[in-house]
């Protein structure tokens, strides 16, 4: 029997393909069984955030994110944390710190013996040293031209604070544990100075040298200074490079030094557009331990999309973009609303610029036509529902102080529009006031229109001075009045100089009030509690009695969670839904 | 030939040069990409604005700054004198690598729905031409115009609605109500009768056989339980797999051929084979397993279809090469469907998801990861494709209309030609032209991304890249995606050009 060769080609190609692919399969299957021990969702929380998360530090002009914020939050020491009314409250699961002396201010930072990293080091005051070189800009020498090229001399650290107080060489004790800071004046927000942010362990093995290199070029290296810049110092200038630019990411680094955490969670996964995971950091201890297993962020932008993950089990918790329909969407979805309000809040500020405002009666009777109730009640009700109009410059609703100021900084005039009162003040003039806002922003259109109306039954002709490019408009001063809004910190007092100081930068009114300034630069310097509160509250009242503007309400802010997750409270501040996290249980 | 591609690629080059200026002039002036940072009240709010100034060279006018860029992209292109840089956003974030990422998440997007457009969009416009002006046609038209002016997020919205969260919740006690299955029945009737057309009492029986057989079916998986505990099982691969070779028999060589009948016979008798064989090796596959069986089912098909060849061969491999691969289909959707159970105790009784691509750290193998991806591209899937195949639908429609009134059809069937070959063989492939075109100008479209559904279903690819880099005035995101789209665009318009003077022997390129 004889077969061909035209017959006996493909069967020899069948016979060797198949060889081939057995070879292949075998080299491509997995080792063990099926593995369905997928995880169970009991003990993972998963929430929902807006934003990516864009770099795993947070404190430098382009990574000065929320959701970088909650990360920092979440995975670095922090001394303190802030309570829903804003209030510091020391944490002593890290350390402790306290003033050791008013005059000059010195400020001492300890950390307890069994503090470590979550790759097992233990910290130590070199962490602490890191944390002041990056804060204080001590080194700084750099001159800078208006596009903020340096001329001259050497920018290290670059952060989004910059450096709000200056301080000499901290003292290290001789344990390595605790450091000191003298401050070269009194400054007003030092309990809000956290000492540590990165391991120096890490930073020093990514810039080339040991710990103790690191340690010792903070130490010997001399204060900048920007009139006799000295050479560089490379240490601290490879330091600055990684912790300026090195932790930006855009998926899970493949160095996981650069996850190594001081915080109660760790990052250990990071699909980039959908998701990061969080653990449990170990090596944390205290009260702020969280109690599940796991924590999942997803990145969901879009607010109904949140609704339906929330109402359809695929997240714990959301925090969308506040909006009235959301609202609507979540109550229908039996979802738990947590509402309440942020700590940005909306204001209408008149111009001392302006010819027409020079006379305060004009002011008064402006003021007293605004209808801010009713704003409130067209804007933040629906989402808000238990919102109050806010009465206060200086202070937000449940910060200590805001109903003693409240009741006396005279915001009670302007309770409720009073025409008659507005017509008498006016004494028949009709002035023309023209008010600057984004007209891209609803809820400014609508306060826009609101003010024009009642205006309009004062004689008291608004006009329309609206603009999407309100933002480079507002420095011109081409305006009457204008409304926009500003982030209270709610805690810190860094703010009140800006919008009170005669002549300040931040200050587009040009408000000009000899007290209240020179109150208000006052306040950077005031250390005792009792004294800054009654600065604070005499400059509210001085503002009051000025008719320097009014505040019309606090953006609402909007938390929901389902019935799984318990302990979830809401929290005006930046870190937002994840605030409480140790307090949370599923 | 060479000259015409030549010039093609240097004028394309100089096109996208050109573009790109343009783009970048228009975008970098198209609003203030300081105003973040000028309306804040961060205390240190001009070192802000200055490092940014800084870092995206924003002192630098426009024009100037598009040189920058250029240089950039250039390196990318000869690697010389630096390396390779598409810029960074806002975030200091590279845009070399984040257009990957966002790629990624587009192609899984839209690839799937793309192809099901087209080719459910390219059947259903040919059976609506042949029973033109019929009330199938008329219901078909009426439907894909609905689907087409239907805007994208509230067809999303209906589906995570009605799909995602209605299924969801009818899993938790899975029982077919009676109303509802009558009403499954009759709508089902309904649309069969229409398909088949014919006589009052042909479509009748249509009617009632359909519909009887979809109550009864359903009825039967609600009183065992499968939809909680779905399967498939032997019985029902090698009943798909008889169903797949009649319909691939039928359509493609009449079903008094023989020979065609034993190329599809040998491939679903092998396909039910391997079903009973390989589940040991299914256990332990991974997606390289499963991509070399793909291969070797191909060939399977081919080689039997080789074989059995006789004259008509290149047809015979065809439908070896079809039932091969559609009946292993089924066999590995047997395989899928046994793993659905521990999926949905995964995922916690809520298989169906509304957003994203994965869910975050599930883990499993390669079966549970498919289904997990399957549960989430679903919805965003139907609704691109619901409304990108209407367009399919009537350009197919059009197209086979127009050929069928050709005289070479008349001839064909004045010759005594079977319908089916008329339809599959003479007409069909013309009118495939046109809808070539439309191909190739579509995937620079799909490209760029479903800026909608991707928000809504929470999936951030490229649209999502433009339109955050848009709204925030950076540049170099958008220029990124720029890049992307033109680059696309300019070669599968070439490659059009090209496939033309490869399909139509009227068209030269010169």
């Amino acid at each position: 029997m004889k077969i061909t060769g035209k017959r006996l080609r493909p069967l020899v190609g069948a016979i060797a393909l198949v060889g081939a692919a057995t070879v292949v399969l075998s080299g491509c299957t997995t080792s063990g069984a099926t593995d369905n021990e997928t995880s169970k969702t009991g003990g993972n929380v998963t929430i929902a955030q807006v934003n990516e998360v864009s770099s795993f530090n947070y404190n430098t002009p382009q990574g000065n994110l929320d959701t970088n914020g909650m990360v920092n939050y979440l995975t670095q020491p922090q001394f303190f944390t802030l309570d829903d009314q804003y209030k510091i409250v020391h944490n002593s699961d890290l350390g402790s710190y306290k003033k050791l002396s008013d005059n000059p201010l010195k400020v001492e930072y300890t950390l307890n013996d069994d503090d470590k990293w979550s790759d097992g080091t233990a910290m130590t005051a070199d962490d602490l040293l890191l944390g002041w070189a990056q804060a204080s800009g001590y080194y700084d020498s750099a001159t800078l031209n208006d596009a903020g090229e340096v001329t001259k001399g050497t920018q290290y650290f670059s952060t989004a604070a910059g450096a709000p107080f200056s301080t000499n060489l901290p003292t290290v004790s001789n344990d390595n544990h605790t450091i000191t800071y003298t401050y070269d004046e009194p400054y007003v927000d030092w309990e809000l100075v956290n000492p540590i942010q990165f391991p120096a362990h890490i930073v020093a093995k990514k810039a080339g040298v040991s710990t103790e290199d690191l340690t010792k070029a903070i130490l010997d290296t001399p204060k900048g200074d920007t009139a006799k810049p000295a050479s560089p110092n490379k240490t601290i200038l490879a330091a600055a490079k990684l912790i300026n630019t090195g932790y930006d990411a855009t998926s899970l680094p493949s160095d996981k030094d650069l996850l190594v955490s001081g915080g109660p969670l760790q990052v250990s996964a990071w699909t980039p557009k959908q998701s990061m995971t969080f653990v449990p950091n170990k090596e944390y201890k205290g009260d702020h331990t969280v109690k599940f297993s796991k924590l999942v962020m997803r990145f969901i932008g879009d607010a109904n999309a949140q609704v339906t993950a929330l109402q359809n089990g695929e997240v714990d918790a959301i925090q969308p973009q506040p909006s009235a329909d959301t609202v609507k969407a979540l109550k229908a979805a039996n979802s738990t609303v947590i509402d309440g309000s942020q700590v940005a809040y909306d204001h209408l500020d008149l111009n001392f610029g302006s010819s027409v405002f020079k006379d305060e009666n004009v002011r008064k009777a402006f003021l007293l036509t605004i209808p801010r109730e009713d704003i409130l009640k067209s804007i933040v009700t629906p989402i808000n529902s238990s919102a109050k109009v806010l009465d206060s410059q200086v202070f937000l609703p449940g910060q200590e102080g805001y109903e003693e100021s409240v009741s006396k900084n005279g915001s009670s005039d302007y309770d409720k529009v009073d025409i008659a009162q507005a017509k008498k003040l006016l004494n028949g003039a009709t002035p023309t006031v023209k008010i600057l806002y984004n007209t891209l922003n609803p809820n400014r259109v609508d306060s826009f229109q609101a003010i024009q109306a009642s205006a309009a039954k004062a004689g008291i002709k608004v006009t329309d001075g609206g603009s999407p490019k309100w933002s480079e408009l507002l420095a011109g001063g081409d305006y009457d009045a204008s409304i926009f809004g500003w982030v209270n910190p709610g805690a810190g007092n860094a703010a009140l100089p800006q919008l009170f100081e005669t002549n300040n930068s931040g200050n587009y009114n040009k408000y000009n009030d000899k007290t209240v300034s020179d109150l208000a630069v006052k306040t950077q310097t005031t250390l005792d509690a009792d004294q800054l509160l009654t600065e604070k509250e005499q400059i509210d009242a001085g503002t009051f009695a000025d008719a320097y503007g009014l505040p019309l309400f606090q953006t609402p802010g909007l938390f929901a969670t389902n019935s799984n997750l318990k302990g979830v409270k809401f929290f005006g501040g930046q870190t937002g839904i994840v605030w409480n996290i140790w307090d949370w249980t599923k | 030939m060479v000259s015409f591609i030549l010039r093609r690629i240097l004028v394309s080059i100089l096109v996208l040069v050109a573009a790109s200026f343009i783009m970048y002039v228009l975008v970098a002036n198209s609003d203030n990409p300081l105003r973040d940072l000028q309306t804040g009240n961060s205390p240190n709010k001009q070192a802000l604005i200055e490092a940014r100034i800084q870092q995206q060279h924003l002192d630098v006018n426009p024009v100037l700054r598009w040189g920058i860029w250029l240089g950039g992209v250039a390196r990318c292109v000869v690697p010389i004198g630096g390396s390779c840089s598409l810029g960074v956003n806002f975030q200091n974030q590279p845009i070399t690598a984040l257009l990957p990422a966002a790629m990624g998440s587009t192609l899984q997007l839209v690839t799937l729905s793309f192809l099901l457009a087209i080719v459910l969009g390219i059947a259903l416009g040919i059976i609506t031409a042949l029973r033109v002006y019929s009330g199938f046609d008329y219901t078909i038209t009426l439907f894909s115009f609905f689907l087409f002016s239907l805007p994208s997020f509230l067809m999303a919205v209906l589906l995570k609605t009605f799909v995602a969260l209605g299924y969801n919740n009818f899993l938790q006690d899975p029982k077919i109500p009676l109303s509802t299955l009558l009403i499954a029945g009759v709508v089902i009737g309904a649309i069969i009768q229409l398909v088949v057309g014919g006589t009052i009492r042909r479509r009748l029986l249509a009617f009632v056989i359909s519909g009887g057989a979809t109550v009864v079916v359903l009825a039967a998986l609600s009183a065992t339980d499968w939809f909680a505990r779905p399967a498939l099982g032997p019985f029902a691969v090698i009943l798909f797999s008889l169903g797949i070779a009649f319909a691939v028999v039928a359509l493609l060589a009449g079903l008094n051929n023989r020979r065609a009948w034993i190329t599809a016979g040998i491939n679903v008798v092998l396909a039910v084979i391997a079903y009973f064989t390989l589940q040991g090796l299914f256990n332990i596959s991974t997606l390289g397993t499963i991509l070399t069986l793909a291969v070797a089912t191909l060939a399977v098909g081919l080689i039997s279809g080789f074989l059995v060849g006789g004259y008509d061969r290149g047809l015979m491999m065809r439908i070896g090469a079809l039932t091969a691969v559609l009946s292993a289909a089924v066999v590995l959707l047997d395989r899928f469907v046994a793993s659905w159970g521990n999926y949905v105790d995964a995922v916690g009784g809520r298989p169906l998801a509304t957003v994203g691509s994965q869910t975050p750290g599930l883990g499993g193998d390669f079966w549970i990861s498919g289904i997990d991806t399957y549960t989430h591209l679903l919805l965003p899937t139907i609704s691109l494709l619901l409304i990108s195949f209407a367009g399919y639908t009537r350009y197919a429609r059009s197209g086979m209309l127009e050929v069928l009134d050709q005289d070479y059809v008349r001839t064909a069937r004045a010759k005594g030609l079977p319908e089916r070959t008329v339809i599959v063989r003479h007409a069909f492939r013309n009118m495939l032209i046109p809808i070539a075109t439309l191909v190739a100008t579509d995937v620079g479209a799909l490209l760029g991304g479903a800026v909608i559904t991707e928000s809504v279903f929470a999936i951030s690819g490229m649209g999502n890249l433009f339109i955050t880099g848009l709204t925030a005035t950076d540049v170099n995101p958008v220029m990124g995606y720029f890049l992307v789209i033109a680059i696309t665009a300019i070669a599968f318009n070439f490659l059009a050009d090209l496939a033309y003077a490869a399909l139509d022997p009227r068209v030269r390129a010169r």
